[in-house]
């Protein structure tokens, strides 16, 4: 079976007097269900140019109700070039530079994830993968 | 106030060739924000705002435990949505999410709820962007 962990930690020394925060929490990718790995994953890099407007980074392709996990990274250096993040008309997100994100994503029919670079002028290089439970097959032409 | 999330993925089982990659981040982050906390969630997200309605980007970290009360299991989904009731993620039993949360810059907060009749216990924090 597909086990694929998905492992966070969040540290600081200086939130708190006295108290330093040391995070971890880890979980295997699942299917719906929760018994069956993710066996699809799709990852890649690109630049991203606020003159493009929005662009999706993959499109709503999958069955309602699936699991699947995103992560993007902003691999931009200027601190003032971010990552707008949407589900088709909901904006859920700005990634700044050198940030990065983690989180479920439900392919619904109407469910592609967007990205943006902002503010005007901006060209962003990223980084993504995506791991799917599900994907069919373009068919044949 | 510097805040370090790593995310490290593995598989070594999946494909013939090894995932492991890891990404870090160094975060300057300021108040408001919310330490570890843990909440009861049902199936009314209004009674579970667990960041309040603001403009500026929250780093957001949500983990279901896969538990009602820390101990009895579920597998009852959990749903974050923003304060005006739009969904955006679904966790399972035991999965987290970590996310710059902000909704081009509108008022709005998180708020958690179940997507069925039933407690789940989960753990989140927050940490506004400095």
């Amino acid at each position: 079976m597909a086990t694929t962990t998905a492992t966070v930690s969040i540290s600081s020394s200086d939130l708190q007097p006295g108290n330093a925060l040391s995070l971890n929490a880890s979980s295997t990718l699942m299917q719906t269900g929760l018994t069956t790995g993710l066996e699809l994953m799709e990852m890649g890099k690109g630049k991203l140019t606020e003159a493009s407007a929005a662009d999706a980074l993959h499109e709503p392709l999958g069955t309602a109700n699936t699991a699947n996990w995103v992560y993007i990274c902003n691999n931009a250096t200027d601190d003032t070039h971010y990552m707008s993040i949407g589900i088709h008309e909901e904006i859920i997100g700005n990634l700044g530079a050198g940030d990065w994100m983690w989180m479920p994503w439900n392919m619904v029919a109407d469910g592609e994830i967007n990205i943006e670079a902002e503010p005007t002028g901006a060209t962003i290089p990223y980084e993504y993968a995506i791991f799917k439970s599900t994907y069919t097959l373009p068919a044949k032409t | 106030m510097a805040l370090i999330p790593t995310l490290t993925i593995k598989d070594t089982t999946t494909f013939s060739d090894e995932i492991n990659f890891s990404v870090t981040d160094s975060l300057t982050v300021a108040a408001p924000a919310q330490s570890l906390s843990l909440e009861t969630v049902t199936a009314t997200g209004g009674n579970h705002i667990i960041i309040p309605a603001g403009t500026a980007i929250a780093y957001l970290f949500v983990r279901h435990t896969g538990t009602t009360d820390g101990s009895t299991g579920t597998a009852q989904l959990v749903d974050l949505e923003n304060t005006d009731d739009e969904a955006f993620a679904r966790l399972g039993a035991g999965e987290w999410l970590f996310m710059p949360f902000n909704h081009a810059g509108a008022s709005v907060g998180v708020q958690l709820q179940v997507a069925h009749a039933s407690n789940v216990l989960c753990e989140y924090a927050y940490w506004t962007k400095g």
